[in-house]
Order: C-alpha cells, then structure tokens, then sequence
C-alpha cells in the first residue's frame, strides 16, 4: 500500500478519534451536566474531528491534482540544468554554421515578400471603380502562393540543419563520455514543445514501473530523477499531513470549554462547504469558457473574425502538400449558421404547435385519469437517447419523405436532408414544451379562471383570452429554452442531416450545423494547431454565445413572469 | 328540519308588502362534493334590489351555497347538487339553462382580487366583448367608462386605462373586478368576501360602492366579518354545518335572534 493511502488512513482514525475526544472533553468539563454546555457535545465532537481531518486531507487533495506537475516540473529543470554545457555547445554552432544562416535569412525574406504582396492585395481588395483589377488580384495571389511555398521550404531546411548539428552535438557529447543525464537533459530540452511532454510522460511511466512506449538509457536516466522527487514529495506530504492532523486534534481540543460555541463554528464551516461546491460548479464552467475562448483567439489569429463570421464557403480542408488546389480551407460559418437555423425552424415548427396543444389539452381538458398516464408516456419522449432518433430520423423518417417528395415530382431527393433532421428533432423537444408549458398553465392561478368563467366566458375563450396571457411570458420562456436544445442537439443532425454545407434555404436538401461541423473537425486524429480543427473551437464559442444569449432571456422571461404571480 | 325550514320561510314572508319582490327563490337545495354533502336543504328567498348578507363559521356552507347560484360548482370535480333554485321563476338548475347564459346575468366578485393580465380598459371590456354587448369601439367606450364610473374608480384610472389591471392596488383591484361584473349588466351580484384580503380604508370604499349598487342590483355578499353584515346588508342568514339557521332582517338578527346558535355566534361564542 502506498505511504499517501497509509497516511489517509490514519488521518481518518485520528477524525473519528478527535470526535470522541471533542465530544467527552466537552461532557466532562462539566460533568456530565451538558444542559451547562453552549453546544451539544456532538457539536463539539465535529468541530475537533473538522479542524482534525479537513486541512490534512485539503494537503492529501492538493497532492493528488498538483503533485505529478511539481515532478515535472522539478524534473525538468533538474535536466535543463544538467544540459546547459550542451545548449551552450550547440548555440556555438548554431552561430557559426553558414548554411543553418543562409536558410534562416531566406525565410525571413520571404515572410516579408508575403506579407507584402498581402498588403497590396488588402489594398486592390479594398479598391472602388477603376482601380479594380481582378487579373492583377489573381496573379498576386498566384505570386505569394509561391513565396509563401518557398519561405515553408525555407524554414523547413533551417529546422532540419538544426536536427542534424542537434544530433551531431549529441553524438560527440555521448563519444566523449557525457552522462546519461545530461544527454536526457540536451534531448528533452532540443525537442519541440508536444515532444517534451511526451518525454516527460514517458519517463514518469517508467518511474512508476509501467511499460513505456519507447524505452532508451536517455529516458531511463530521467526516469530515476522522476523517481527521487516523487519519493520526496510523497514523504514530505504525509509527514505534513499527519502533523496537521495531530496538530488541529491538539489546537481544537484545548478549545473544548462548556462557553466554546462549537455549534456556530460547525454551522459556518457547512456553509462554506456548500459554497466551496456551487464556486466548484461555476469555476468549471468559467474554465470551459476560458479554453474556448483562448484556442478560438488562436484560430483567429489566422482567420480574421469577419470571414469566419459572415464567410459564405465552408471547406476546412488543410492541404497536404503545399501547392494543393484550396490548401489554405474556406473558414465562413454563414452555411452552419444557416443550416442550424434552418433545423431548429423545422423543429420548432412542429414542437411548437403540437407541445403548446397538448400541454393545454393536458392541462385544462384532460381528466385526472388521463393525466396521470399521458404526461409520463409524453416525459418518456425525452427521455430517448438522441442516438435513437437519429436511427429513426435516417431509416424510417428519411426514405419517408425521399418517396413522398419523389412521388409529387420532385428530382434528386435526397434522403438525409434538413426536414427529416429537423422534423425528427421537432419530435424530440415536444415534451420539453408540453411539460415546461403545462407546469406554466397549472400554474396560472385559480382565481384567474374562476373570474372569466363567472363572466360567462365558455372554457376556450377563457384558455384563449385570459389563461394563455397570463402563461405567456412562461411558455416563451419554454420555448426558447427548446430553441437552446434544439441549436445544440447534435446526433440527430449528425446521422440525418447529412454533412454537406450548402448555404440553402431549401429543407429538401442536405445541410451541416455548427455541432456538426465540430463533430467532425475533432474526431480522429488531429494536429492541434492547424486552423481546420482551432475552428471547431470557435464554432463552439458561437454556439456557447448562442445558448447563452437564449438562456439569458428565457430565464428573464420566466422570472418577470414568477414575481407577478407568487 | 321541516320546522326549522316552516320557520324561516314563514319569518321571511313576514316583510312581504312593503319589500322588494323576490328575486332568488331556493327550495331544499343540497350540495354534495364527491359524496361529502356540504349544504343541507337551504330554502331561503332574497329580494331584488337590496344586499344579503351570508355569514356563519368557515365550512359552513354559505361560499358553496353562493357558488350555487352561478353554477360555479359545475366547474368543481365531483360537485353534484339538487333541488330548486329560481331566478325571476327560472330554474338555474335545469338542463336547459346555458351556465353561460346564466352568468352573464349572475355576476361574481371573489375574495381575492383576480384582475386579468390585461390593461384595465380590456378587464372591463372582457364581458361585453365575449358577449357581444357592444356593437361599435364607441359603444364598448361608453360601457367601459360608465361601469368604472358605477364601482367608482373612473377618476383614479380614467387617465391610465391601458395600465395593466395588475398595477393597481389591492382595493382598486377589487373595484376593478366589480366594474368588469357590472360591465355585462347583471341582475345578481354575488360577493365572495370581498374585503377579506384588503385593508380597512379599501373596504370602507368597498362597502360605500355595495350601498350605492344596492339600489339596481340584487346583491348576495358572503362575509366573515359581522359588523360588515351589519353595515351593509338588508337581511342576514346565519348558515352553520351545512343548514340556513336562521334569516331574516339584519337588524333582527343581531339584536334579537331567535336561534341559540346564532346567538352564540354573533356574541363571539364560536366561530
């Protein structure tokens, strides 16, 4: 068993142990008489087993999320320390190596001859009347798609002459009798960002006895640096901890007198755990947002937000080779945008009605018999796995209307297409606008129905004219709640919509959406730092922004809504 | 029970001459919700053009009676109520009889004020439009302005009249719903506590508004407070447990009742 598990559980024995301690201290410093106490002797006996246990195990806690980091870390420069003598060798050379120069001066020209060639096409872009010249736009463009090739060319031979005198300091270094550390140190330190990682992951496995994938002398050296810190860090963690523990079981316990008010100071630290859980919740949603927002400022550091944003072709594709046809992709969201908005129209074409209705059917017509069955069948409705409508919405719903629109003559009808995902999707939020309306219908007052009936109103004019404003505002609310769900709904669109971004307005044809076009940006595998899958990030900024704004004003309605009525 | 009955009805006839006639006429009128009977053989006649006054201990009987006469019990699950109850001789009971009809002659004030989520003109303007009252936006003007003008609440409101009814105060709320009764110019109003849920100075207006109404309309008003029987009302009937135990003029009944309970219950004995 590990020192860390040994010392949780002793901690835990000193817990349940500071509880007895706190709770007969407290009974015999008045003698038994507990009337006498300000607290109730188990209020005692929790606030000396909290204050024994919470600090040690918030340590054990923050060991276990920041304790492999502080190994890396400590590893890392343990290493990059070890290989300065290298670096400095290598810098050497570096400098006066001709060709390594040569190669970077080139691709430094031709940087700039893109970047100029840019400014000139920014500028004939931007041109009105006569200066407009589509011919000379082309040929620039033909112009810094050459440089652009050869300064990647460039920059390519200078990162290979860089491997090869690397390697070459390397293998001197290893004739003339380095030691493995410092040869671990020179390769973790020469390696590009994702390989240090790696590397540094590598030799964490070893150090912790798994089979790394790859195993060499250099790896099996850092490895034992892991090791060592990780051995230190462990023992001086549950040293500490174990005097927390008994530290907080002394301290509290000579706090223990009839007056102490054990109750208050229970009371409070519940309150701040509950705080501590909802920060918890809101802190991970911040974290989300945040790492959205940094890789989408990343992705538009290459696609300026106005292409992205009102760009009419949407073709991430990154080229292979350099001098591929479309090798930059086409980066405007217009069609997902469209294609989402499309889906979510049909959805709420058909939820909308259908929802509204049998919420109102539900809850002012239906007897109480059929109530008590209809509304739970309807709630099993949501309760679906979007996986299966998709299944529906590609099998059963799609040939459907393929064969019906092929029947009223229509050519080339295609079977994933926006009406069967949108309508399929439409079936899914209906019980989330017949529920969420029908506890808003309930929940306009009696009184209120009892007034329009006693004017002589019959039950519809009364539904139509007085119980329908009055849940108004709440079924707007509901709606756009659905709208939020159906603009992120994802399965359905994925396996029947098809994956086509075509701008159309056209519900017969195949359309993509912005969850979509995640999907697929992020599935299989994928280089982190080219703008085709950086995009996936920012389209899931937008719709975060989307949902956001719609939450934002369903909750508004609803609670306008709420303080009229309560 | 017979007597009892013999007797109330023999002390109403007593005013015969020099009262209005009669308007409301119930003979042996039991409710029951879903088989728990909840008013037993109520015989009571309330003349037009003068208020009523119900009173007696909560459960009694006396709002179940009221919602009678509207046929609101038809709204409640499980309500089932026989015998006779006439209006002008017709008989509120019958099949034949539209509750819809039916309340737009009987109309009904409840305890709290339940202005619709709308503006305070189309509040008033709700009864007449369902009906059909008014042929032109004119004529709705008119009906508007003079049932705000009959529940006395023109001069406050005459400027705000697409204000949402909700933005009024409790006691203008209520006067607002009394002016959206009388809108559909009813012959019956009825009053469920009217004033329960205002303040004294709301329900001194309240109470000014049911005198003045007092000399076109037959008016039924349920209350559990005994000086606002007193004040306003003509005639009185006590109801306890289910029966009408005694009726009669109000300053009869609290001076010098002729029942024991009702006795105990003016003097605060119960209730």
């Amino acid at each position: 068993m590990s020192v860390i598990a040994i010392v949780a559980l002793m901690v835990i024995v000193m817990l349940a142990g500071g509880f007895y301690v706190g709770r007969a201290r407290a009974i015999g410093a008045v003698n038994g008489n507990t009337v006498r106490l300000h607290s109730l002797p188990n209020y005692h006996g929790y606030y000396v087993a909290i204050w024994t246990g919470l600090p040690a195990f918030l340590l054990l806690a923050a060991y276990g999320i920041f304790g492999g980091q502080a190994v890396e870390r400590l590893t890392f420069s343990e290493l990059q320390r070890e290989a300065s003598a290298l670096n400095a060798r290598l810098e050497e050379r570096l400098l006066s190596d001709a060709e390594y120069e040569e190669f970077r001066g080139a691709a430094l020209q031709l940087r700039e001859r893109v970047n100029a060639i840019g400014d000139d096409m920014q500028r004939l872009r931007s041109a009105r009347g006569e200066e407009r010249d589509p011919a000379r736009l082309e040929q620039l463009q033909q112009e810094q798609r050459e440089a652009l090739n050869s300064a990647t060319a460039a920059e390519e031979a200078a990162i290979g002459r860089r491997a090869e005198l690397v390697a070459a300091v390397g293998s001197e270094a290893e004739a003339a009798g380095a030691s493995m550390r410092q040869l671990a140190g020179f390769e973790l330190v020469q390696a590009p960002r994702e390989q240090r990682q790696l590397f540094l992951s590598d030799a964490m496995q070893i150090a912790n006895g798994a089979l790394s994938s790859r195993e060499s002398a250099e790896l099996n050296a850092a490895a034992r640096i892991v090791a060592r810190y990780q051995d230190r860090i462990r023992y001086f963690v549950a040293v500490l901890a174990l005097v927390f523990a008994a530290g907080g079981l002394l301290r509290t316990r000579s706090q223990v007198i009839p007056d102490f008010r054990a109750r208050n100071h229970v009371e409070r630290l519940i309150t701040g755990l509950l705080l501590l859980s909802s920060v918890l919740a809101i802190l991970t949603t911040v974290g989300i947002v945040f790492s959205l927002l940094f890789e989408s400022i990343r992705f538009f550091s290459t696609v300026p937000v106005s292409e992205f944003l009102f760009g009419l072709q949407w073709s991430p594709q990154i080229a292979l080779r350099a001098d591929q046809v479309g090798q930059s992709g086409a980066f405007g969201a217009v069609p997902l945008f469209a294609g989402t908005a499309l889906i979510t129209l049909i959805a709420m074409a058909v939820a909308v009605p259908i929802g509204l209705l049998s919420a109102i059917y539900l809850s002012e017509y239906a007897g109480p018999r059929f109530r008590a069955t209809a509304k739970p069948v309807l709630e099993i409705l949501a309760g679906i796995p979007t996986v299966v409508y998709g299944f529906f919405a590609l099998l059963t719903v799609g040939p459907a209307i393929r064969g019906l629109f092929t029947w009223l003559g229509f050519d080339d009808v295609v079977t994933q297409s926006a009406l069967s995902a949108g309508l399929v999707m439409g079936v899914m939020i209906i019980p989330f606008i017949s529920s969420l309306s029908d506890d808003v219908i309930n929940s306009v007052p009696q009184t209120l129905r009892d007034g329009s009936y006693a004017m002589g109103a019959t039950r519809s004019e009364t539904i139509t004219r007085v119980v329908m404003p009055a849940a108004l505002p709440g079924i707007v609310g509901a709606i756009l709640l659905a709208v939020s769900r159906a603009v992120g709904e994802t399965m359905i669109v994925v396996m029947a919509a098809g994956q086509g971004a075509n701008l159309t307005a056209n519900p017969l044809e195949s359309v993509t959406t912005i969850t979509v076009q995640i999907v697929m940006l992020l599935t299989g595998d994928q280089e982190f730092d080219s703008p085709k899958t950086l995009s996936a990030f920012a389209l899931g900024l937008v719709l975060f922004v989307i949902t956001l704004i719609m939450n934002v004003i369903a909750l508004r309605v609803v609670q306008r809504y709420r303080e009229k009525y309560d | 029970m017979p007597d009892n009955q013999s007797h109330i009805l023999d002390q109403n006839a007593g005013f015969g001459e020099t009262e209005p006639p009669i308007k409301v006429a119930a003979r042996d009128v039991c409710v029951a919700y879903d088989g728990k009977q909840a008013l037993n053989h109520v015989s009571i006649d309330i003349p037009d053009r003068s208020v009523t006054a119900f009173i007696g201990p909560s459960g009694c009987g006396k709002s179940t009676f009221l919602r009678c006469l509207n046929r609101m019990n038809d709204t409640i699950e499980g309500a089932r109520v026989t015998g006779s109850l006439k209006i002008d001789g017709a008989e509120v009971n019958d099949k034949s009889i539209d509750p819809v009809v039916l309340r737009a002659s009987v109309g009904m004030v409840f305890q709290k004020p339940n202005p619709f989520p709308k503006s305070i003109y189309d509040n008033v303007a709700y009864g007449p439009r369902i009906h059909g009252l008014a042929l032109s936006r004119n004529d709705l003007d008119g009906i508007v302005e003079s049932s705000l003008k009959k529940a006395g609440l023109w001069e406050e409101v005459a400027d705000r009249l697409n204000d949402p009814g909700t933005s009024l105060s409790g006691g203008q709320q209520q006067r607002l719903v009394i002016a959206r009764a009388i809108a559909i110019n009813p012959e019956v109003i009825l009053m469920d506590e009217p004033c329960s849920a205002l303040d004294p100075i709301a329900t001194a207006k309240i109470e000014e508004l049911i005198d003045e109404l007092r000399e076109n309309y037959c008016i039924i008003i349920v209350t559990h407070s005994m000086q606002q029987a007193a004040r306003v009302s003509q005639r009185t009937a006590f109801f306890h447990m289910g029966t009408l135990v005694e009726f009669g003029r109000t300053e009869d009944i609290f001076t010098n009742p002729r029942d024991p309970r009702t006795q105990d219950y003016i003097t605060g004995r119960f209730g």
